[in-house]
This record gives C-alpha cells, sequence and structure tokens, in this order.
C-alpha cells in the first residue's frame, strides 16, 4: 500500500514537472518567434528604430521613435550569425555611421536603391528551369505595386554568348546591291545570329521571358527562394535573406555585407547580382 | 645624599616620559580633533549642496514627468524632499510647483475613477435594458454542442423581427467617425458565437418594431 | 438654379474630400482597430479549421462552416504551403484546402496559437485599397482513431485587405471597414 502511494506521489510530480515543463517550452519559443524578425516590414521597423523590444509599434512623436540606442542595438541583431565573412569590425563601423547622431540614415520601403531578387520554378519545354525574377517597388495611382524589371535566365543567356570576335561573320559591304540576296547565308546561321546585330546591342531579357511565356513555352510552377539588395545606405551594400530555423537569429537578416566606396562599385555589385 | 638625587631620577624619570608620552599624544589628538571639525563642517556643506541639488534635479523630474512615474512614487519623492526642510529657495519654489503638479494629476486621477464609476454603472443599467437579448445570446456561445446551440438561435432569434435583422458592431470611435465592422445579420451573428463560442459583443442600442421585436442591433466590440 | 449648381458642386467636392481624407490618414487609433479587428478574424479562421478538421463535427455544420470561412476570403484566395524539407510551395484554392482538411478525418484536431503575432503596415495599392499582411505562428495537433498524432508549428503570414466602404442601414449610412483576407503563406518552422 506505502509502495503504491509512493509511486502514486512520483508519478504526479512527475507529470506537473511534465506541464510546467511544457509552459516553460512554450514561453521560451514564443521568445524565439519574438526575436526572429518575422516579415520584412519587420525588418525595416528594427532597422529604423520604429518598434519597441516587445514588438510595440513607434510612432513619429514616441519618445523612443528612431532613438539612437534602440537602433545600435536593434541593427546589431540583424545580421546573419552564421555568416563568418560579416566580421565584427565591418559591422562595428556600419553600425556606426548607420546610426550617426548627426546624418543617421533609414531604409525606406517606398524609395528606390532596393529590389528583391525572386528565384522561381518554371517548365520550359516540358523541362524544370529556375528563372530569376528582379523586381521593384513602383508608384502607380493611390498606390504601389511590385514590378519586374529584369530577368535572367541561363537559356537566354547561351542564346547570346557568341563572342564578336569572330571576322568572318558579317554582310559585306555592298550586299544592297545584290538586293540582300546574301541575308540566306546569315539565317541559316542561327546560333550565331547576334553578330549581325547593330555593334551595342543587347538582348532584352524580359521581352523574351515575356514573349515565351505568351507562347506558352514557359509554365509557371512556384517560388523557391527570395532575397532583397539594398543600396540605400550611403557607401554600402547589404543584402537581406530569410533563415527559417531554430532559434532567434532567424527570419530576415542582413546576410551579406559590403562597403561600396565608389559608384562604380554599386554599378559592379549590381551588374554581379543580376549575371549581366 | 646623592643616592637621593639618583633615587630621584629614577623615579621621576618614568613619569617624565609618561608626561612627554602624555604631551605628546594630547597635543597630536588636539591638531587632529581640530582639522576633523573642519573637514566634517565641510563635508556637511558638500553634503548639503548635494543633498540641494538631487532634491533639485528629483522636483524637476516630478514637475516634467510625463507619465513614467506613478503618482504614488511622485509623492513620496516629494515627501521625503519636504522631510529635509532644506532652506534652498529654489527648492522651495520647487516644491510648490510639483505639489501644484501633484494636485492636478490627483484630480484627473479621481475624475477618471469617477467617469469610470458613471460608465459602469451606465453599463449596468444598459446590460439591464438588454439583458434578455445578451442571456440570449450568452446562452449560444455557452451551448454544449451544435443541437443546443441551434436551439438556442432559435429561441434568441424570436426576439428580433426576422433572421435577417441587421447587426452593427462598431469597433472604434474617433469624435463624429464611427467605424464599424461589416454590418451582419442576426442569424449569422447568432451561428458566429455558436461556431467561436464567444461572449457576445456589448450591445449598445437596439431598435423595436411596432410588434416590440428588435428590427436592428447595435452592438461594440469588447 | 445656378446657385443649386454650385451648391451641389461644392457640396460633392466637400463630400469627396472627405472620403480622401478618411482613407489617406488612418490614424494610428484607428489603425489599432483595424488591426485588432483583421486579428479577429484571423483567429476565427483557426477556430472555423478545427471545426472543419474535427471528425466529430456533423457533415452538415462542417459544410456550413467551410461557406462561413469562405465569407472571410476575398475571391480567389489561395494557400500555399510549404514544409521545412521542401521548398517548393503548393498551392490550394481556400475551399479545396478545407474540403481536404475535413477529408483528412482526423479524430481530434487541436490548433493553438502562440502568443506572438506581428502586424505589418497597411499599404495602399494602386486601387487605393490597403494590404498588409498579419504572421501568426500556429501549432497543429491531429490525433487519429488509431492514435497516430501528427503535429506541427507553420508560421502563417495571412494578407488583409482593407478597404472604407459604407452602406445604407435603415436610412442611415453606415461606414465600416471591410476587411477581408487574401493569400496564405503557410511554411513549415522550428522555433525552438
Amino acid at each position: 500500500m506505502k509502495q503504491l502511494s509512493l509511486i502514486i506521489v512520483f508519478l504526479v510530480s512527475m507529470l506537473t514537472e511534465n506541464t510546467a515543463q511544457n509552459i516553460n517550452n512554450r514561453q521560451v519559443e514564443e521568445g524565439i518567434l519574438n526575436a526572429s524578425t518575422k516579415q520584412v516590414n519587420q525588418f525595416f521597423r528594427r532597422f529604423n528604430g520604429e518598434e519597441s523590444t516587445k514588438g510595440v509599434r513607434y510612432y513619429e512623436g514616441d519618445k523612443d521613435y528612431r532613438s539612437q540606442a534602440l537602433r545600435s542595438r536593434y541593427i546589431n541583431v540583424l545580421f546573419d550569425n552564421g555568416n563568418a565573412s560579416i566580421t565584427d569590425p565591418i559591422k562595428r563601423e556600419f553600425v556606426q555611421e548607420v546610426v550617426n547622431t548627426g546624418d543617421p540614415e533609414f531604409v525606406d520601403f517606398h524609395k528606390t536603391g532596393w529590389f528583391a531578387e525572386v528565384t522561381t520554378k518554371f517548365l520550359y519545354q516540358g523541362k524544370d528551369v529556375y528563372i530569376t525574377l528582379f523586381m521593384n517597388i513602383e508608384q502607380e495611382n493611390l498606390g504601389y505595386k511590385w514590378v519586374l524589371s529584369n530577368v535572367y535566365f541561363p537559356h537566354f543567356e547561351s542564346m547570346f554568348s557568341s563572342t564578336s570576335a569572330e571576322a568572318s561573320r558579317f554582310l559585306h559591304p555592298m550586299s544592297h546591291e545584290i538586293d540582300f540576296m546574301n541575308l540566306i547565308r546569315v539565317f541559316n546561321d542561327k546560333d550565331n545570329i547576334e553578330l549581325y546585330a547593330a555593334k551595342g546591342h543587347e538582348p532584352d531579357y524580359l521581352s523574351m521571358f515575356l514573349y515565351e511565356l505568351k507562347k506558352g513555352n514557359l509554365k509557371y510552377q512556384s517560388v523557391s527562394n527570395l532575397k532583397f539588395h539594398f543600396f540605400q545606405i550611403g557607401g554600402w551594400y547589404f543584402e537581406v535573406s530569410n533563415f527559417n530555423r531554430p532559434g532567434a537569429n532567424s527570419g530576415w537578416l542582413i546576410s551579406n555585407l559590403m562597403k561600396v566606396d565608389k559608384e562604380e562599385d554599386k554599378d559592379t555589385i549590381i551588374k554581379f547580382i543580376m549575371h549581366e | 645624599m646623592k643616592r637621593k638625587i639618583m633615587q630621584t631620577a629614577r623615579v621621576l624619570n618614568p613619569r617624565l616620559i609618561m608626561m612627554l608620552i602624555l604631551a605628546i599624544s594630547l597635543s597630536a589628538g588636539f591638531s587632529s580633533c581640530q582639522s576633523q571639525k573642519k573637514l566634517a563642517k565641510k563635508k556637511a556643506a558638500q553634503e548639503l549642496a548635494e543633498r540641494t541639488a538631487q532634491a533639485k534635479t528629483d522636483l524637476l523630474a516630478i514637475i516634467n514627468d510625463e507619465g513614467r512615474m506613478t503618482l504614488e512614487e511622485k509623492e513620496f519623492k516629494l515627501n521625503s524632499i519636504k522631510r529635509m526642510n532644506l532652506e534652498d529657495q529654489e527648492v522651495k519654489d520647487l516644491i510648490v510647483q510639483a505639489e501644484q503638479k501633484i494636485a492636478v494629476e490627483r484630480a484627473a486621477i479621481e475624475k477618471r475613477k469617477e467617469d469610470e464609476r458613471l460608465a459602469k454603472e451606465r453599463e449596468a443599467g444598459e446590460r439591464g435594458k438588454y439583458s434578455s437579448i445578451n442571456d440570449a445570446m450568452v446562452a449560444v456561445a455557452a451551448s454544449r454542442d451544435a443541437s443546443a446551440a441551434n436551439l438556442a438561435i432559435r429561441e434568441a432569434l424570436q426576439q428580433f423581427s426576422n433572421d435577417d435583422v441587421p447587426v452593427l458592431i462598431l469597433i472604434s470611435q474617433d469624435g463624429d467617425e464611427r467605424d464599424y465592422d461589416e454590418p451582419t445579420t442576426i442569424r449569422k451573428y447568432l451561428e458566429y458565437l455558436k461556431d467561436q463560442k464567444k461572449s457576445p459583443d456589448k450591445i449598445i442600442n437596439a431598435a423595436y418594431d411596432s410588434n416590440g421585436k428588435i428590427k436592428e442591433l447595435e452592438l461594440q466590440k469588447r | 438654379m445656378a446657385k443649386l449648381k454650385i451648391f451641389i458642386f461644392l457640396f460633392s467636392l466637400l463630400l469627396g474630400f472627405n472620403q480622401l481624407k478618411a482613407q489617406d490618414n488612418i490614424s494610428p487609433a484607428r489603425k489599432l482597430a483595424i488591426d485588432s479587428l483583421a486579428l479577429e478574424k484571423v483567429r476565427d479562421l483557426s477556430t472555423y479549421i478545427s471545426i472543419v478538421g474535427n471528425k466529430d463535427t456533423p457533415w452538415s455544420e462542417a459544410n456550413r462552416v467551410i461557406e462561413r470561412t469562405l465569407e472571410l476570403f476575398a475571391d480567389g484566395a489561395m494557400m500555399g504551403v510549404s514544409s521545412i524539407n521542401r521548398e517548393e510551395v503548393n498551392y490550394y484554392g481556400v475551399r479545396e484546402y478545407l474540403e481536404r482538411l475535413m477529408a483528412l478525418n482526423y479524430d481530434k484536431v487541436d490548433i493553438t496559437w502562440y502568443n506572438i503575432q506581428y502586424i505589418s503596415d497597411l499599404e495602399r495599392q494602386p486601387d487605393g485599397r490597403y494590404v498588409g499582411v498579419i504572421t501568426v505562428y500556429q501549432r497543429f495537433e491531429g490525433t487519429t482513431e488509431e492514435g497516430l498524432r501528427y503535429v506541427d508549428v507553420t508560421k502563417k503570414d495571412i494578407t488583409v485587405y482593407v478597404e472604407r466602404k459604407s452602406t445604407q442601414i435603415s436610412g442611415r449610412i453606415i461606414g465600416f471597414w471591410d476587411v477581408l483576407l487574401g493569400d496564405i503563406r503557410v511554411s513549415e518552422t522550428k522555433p525552438g
């Protein structure tokens, strides 16, 4: 009898401990979810110091709205800790410049200087292909919208990979006198056709993409990845990606940070992102 | 004779030494006592200045506070400053200002309490007025299962002109600007209570038809 | 006559202006009320989902609740579902999603939400409607008759459309906020 009651006591204590632990787990998980940067919108608010650490929205005129102390604290935790290439000194320099009392810098949803890179999956001639879409925020009428600004599809690019160094591919300057009858040679050489185009001609991949869609050659499947590129902070470039992983260092975080000293460097980075 | 002198000298010698020691220690003690007094005076003055400065800061914090301190905190601080009996005129003036500020706040709190009490009374009155509809709605939300809830809905509907009586739910009010949720009907609202098992929103108005049945209901989100 | 015309013109100008004013600047207090209304609709959705998913719910009731759930949504809203191991998104219409849930037939469905939510800014679209996204975290636990338990924690990013509308009820003009749910992105997550 005594043994039985002991067992019961033991079981009950185990049970209560278990529930206590469950509640505790839940609190820990909620703490983590609170810390996680849940939306890109929240990335903006945290970067700019527009919400309290408890997630309460600050409006212009509130005491801590965009306060330097809040921002220094926030921006420091907006980095992907798993990325060793974002070193502490470069982080420190960035944060210092961004929260600088004299000339603080902010990110602005509605302004230019940032864009989305969306990796999408399509069926192209029956095969799975990945196409990268570059998108911008654009104002129209009463509000704003996202628009397609550029496309990267390796297949398109490889179509235009001929180098103009090939000296033999041209329509000779007297072709007009023969009613361009030699065009037959040009159009039979379709792999190198672009070599017959004017100097400075650039293929427009976005138009080609729209054309292929309209022709029904491209069938949309889904989005497989998303990140954002920011050039809104003077002298800096950073990339924001989503980290769906356990722990507080999760959600939308800065996944890449670079100093951009010259305007040309910025163009180089954009060209690199767009595979140009 | 010589021996006597010697003796005296022997006797005297330790006494002399003792006296010397005493004199030295006394004089030393005296001089240290004098400097200590000076120091204490200085320290007291310094402390007073510090306390006065602190009192000023605290008083200014009370006067300029915009809701960081509770009224009790402010009163506690003010009282402890008053207990110091500081002679500084500026402190005295600030005390008067702080007292005024606290009095204003105290009055505002009393008024709020009174308003709340009145609102509660009014609400109780209204609850009484609409208690039978409210009870019928509570019965729907509290039903054990779907069939019990359906029965409660049928019963509740008897107080209304028909199933499609409009129900307005006020979500916010900013001066004359009243914001509602999308208007619904009484049947849909009762079914909503049944599904969501929520306590009904507060009834703020009801219009009756000639048969004494409700033809329009206005609620306010809790 | 001319006077009347001017009057009508001025009146309509005033009316138009008021409407613009009402839509252009939503004060923080009003925004808060809209936010909580939208959040409530999200929570209502969760309850509807657990009713539909519960085997004890009679078929006719489940169907009624599905209709009621669809009323929360804008036309054509979709659910896009992905899991941790699969980056691709599967799309379902809301009705299809609910009907699949009904067919799953868990003996018991327990849906709870974490006490964490994030409500984005309301951004204006070109057509003047406002759009926002509410993020909530839900724990779904379904138990089959055989006692098999399926548990997941999902992050739900729910589109919310907000539009100021007005209607006439017994001769009165009632201004209301039409809050409709839109596309929902469901992604599996592991907080701890």
